[in-house]
């Protein structure tokens, strides 16, 4: 890890695909030992903006900047040497192993002992030791969705965008992957994530991106953005406020009646 | 696929090439034996007929395996391969055009082909952003589209070359006008472009938003392949036609035995497509003789049953 703590900033960010507005003017500064949720309905632009974020979308308007210095003046394999991205579940078709996806998620392409142990170790965070060996495509969604988060933990970069990290998985993994979030964050990384749960949200986020849908984004922290009105209005649902303080989504009322 | 005994896996398959050269050597109308042919009749056969012939075939079943392992990678597509994308069949449109204009050219025949290729990988890759069942469905009909175009100028080409033309519709090793030594050069350098570019494929198994994320630059890794693509058609549609299915079988097959790395895969590719055409083109100068059946019959009737079963498995 570097030793300046990372940063990722958007300034004016405007972000169009086709006809539609996604982004309006979006204005963030990330740090190292932060940790940033993107939040907002489905198809609204969250995934585009991670793309973006990551070099992979070209920006209408405005600039990313990662460490201080503008993403247009990074090559592919640059960016990749500081920022790991993790999207959908690559395809099975070609028949990988877990061993060999991970070993494509690794800088240097010598596979050395070094290399295998660190492989290892990720497996073990994922409890993916059994299934090292096996191809892809006989794992189940959650599994597979462990192997993307073992590839992240191979790769020595100080920057995560993670878009649904804890799509599939079990809910004693969900907890598990949220506290690995944090423990990377004290060690110093910046991470961004795109989360659906509130509560998760609620629970791990210091900063908040809130994208609407139609062009409107909100980025401040937690605290400020995480209330019922302004979550309600975003998220287009009626959140219930716990008496802790937690807000969850509403779902009394779907019980089959007592009769 | 694990990564334990691939030096076993490999010496096996360098085995399996000695044999297939051995019985390349002794198949055909005439069985010699290749130890202890003394008559000059029987040498020449071997050493003038039957050898350039084998290297010909070798050397056109690696391309087309190579071929096939690219177009796989580059549109995310287990089944895609030079003949059933129709990209074979742009290439052969390319060269029977050139052949027209410039009868007497075999460097003219190349360039098309080349030409050919690359314009049928083009109109491919069209398709191929509409999604992956549109893919293969577009391939097959712009495969029955060339065959059309090349039967169209058979019918206008002069009788002279018609027999040459005709050969190009199931692939014919027997009148290769690229000489053997540039054949074996090209296979040599078509595997090691391959082979430098090994890291950027594996990585393109993952997707393109996988493979751009760990750093590999997309819009040159698809031109270098595309070129690379191209020209391996090509050579091998100007060798010897359109031979079909090579570089979906080869693949397939040696991903299963050498897994899916492209240092490993892309060598035993370009091996094992040879020992296949190699074969191939034996019993197709055997199984009739004094006849011989064009080779494109026998790696269609191998090269279907597996392209429909890789189908059914998909489903």
């Amino acid at each position: 890890m570097s030793a300046a703590s990372p940063t990722i900033e958007a300034r004016d960010l405007v972000l169009r695909r086709g006809e539609r507005e996604l982004i309006r003017g979006l204005n963030f500064h990330l740090q190292g030992g932060r940790i940033t949720v993107i939040l907002g309905p489905n198809g609204a632009g969250k995934s585009s903006l991670l793309l973006a974020l990551s070099g992979m979308l070209d920006v209408t308007a405005g600039a990313v900047y990662l460490n201080e210095k503008p993403l247009a003046a990074y090559t592919r394999s640059d960016i990749a040497d500081v920022l790991a991205w993790q999207g959908d579940v690559p395809p099975g078709e070609f028949g990988l192993t877990v061993d060999q996806r991970l070993q494509l998620a690794m800088c240097s392409g010598l596979n050395s002992d070094i290399d295998q142990e660190k492989r290892l170790a990720a497996c073990a965070a994922q409890d993916l030791l059994p299934l090292c060996q096996r191809s892809l495509a006989t794992l189940s969604s959650g599994e597979r969705q462990r192997v993307e988060l073992a590839a992240l933990l191979v790769r020595d970069c100080p920057i995560w965008l993670l878009d649904e990290p804890c799509a599939h998985l079990d809910i004693r993994h969900q907890v598990a992957w949220l506290h690995s979030m944090r423990d990377k964050a004290n060690g110093g990384m910046a991470i961004i994530a795109v989360l659906h749960d509130v509560q998760q949200a609620a629970a791990i986020a210091d900063d908040v991106i809130l994208v609407y849908g139609d062009g409107r984004v909100r980025s401040g922290p937690a605290a400020d953005l995480l209330i019922p009105d302004i979550l309600d209005d975003v998220l287009q649902t009626e959140l219930r406020l716990m008496e802790d303080g937690v807000l969850i989504a509403d779902y009394s009322g779907t019980k089959m009646p007592d009769l | 696929m694990s990564e334990r005994n691939l030096p076993a896996r490999f010496g096996g398959l360098l085995l399996i090439l000695a044999i297939s050269v051995l019985f390349s050597l002794a198949a055909g109308e005439r069985w010699l034996n290749p130890f202890s042919a003394v008559d000059v009749m029987d040498q020449t056969i071997l050493w003038e007929l039957r050898w350039p012939r084998l290297l010909t075939a070798f050397t056109v079943g690696g391309l087309l395996a190579l071929a096939g392992a690219w177009f796989q990678v580059m549109l995310g597509n287990a089944l895609a391969e030079p003949y059933v994308l129709g990209v074979a069949g742009s290439a052969a449109v390319g060269a029977v055009v050139m052949l027209a204009v410039f009868p007497e050219s075999n460097l003219g025949m190349s360039f098309g082909a080349f030409t050919g290729a690359a314009v049928g990988i083009g109109v491919v890759m069209f398709f191929a952003r509409l999604g992956p069942g549109r893919l293969l469905l577009a391939g097959v009909v712009l495969a029955a589209f060339w065959s059309a175009v090349i039967a169209l100028m058979l019918a206008l080409l002069p009788q002279g070359k018609l027999g040459l033309a005709l050969g190009w519709m199931l692939g014919d090793l027997s009148s290769s006008v690229v000489p053997v030594s540039l054949l074996l050069l090209l296979w040599a350098l078509a595997l090691a472009c391959g082979m430098l570019l090994s890291r950027s494929l594996d990585r393109l198994l993952l997707g393109e938003a996988h493979a751009a994320a760990l750093g590999v630059d997309i819009a040159r890794l698809r031109w270098m392949l595309l070129f690379a693509a191209s020209s391996a058609t090509a050579v091998a549609v100007t060798a010897a036609g359109t031979i079909g299915f090579i570089g979906l079988v080869i693949p397939h097959a040696m991903r299963l035995v050498f897994g899916s790395l492209h240092r490993f895969m892309l060598p035993a590719s370009a091996i094992g497509g040879g020992v296949l055409l190699m074969l191939a083109d034996s019993g197709a100068r055997s199984v009739i003789a004094p006849a011989e059946l064009p080779v494109g019959v026998i790696t269609a009737f191998i090269g279907v049953p597996v392209f429909l079963w890789l189908l059914w498995k998909k489903a």
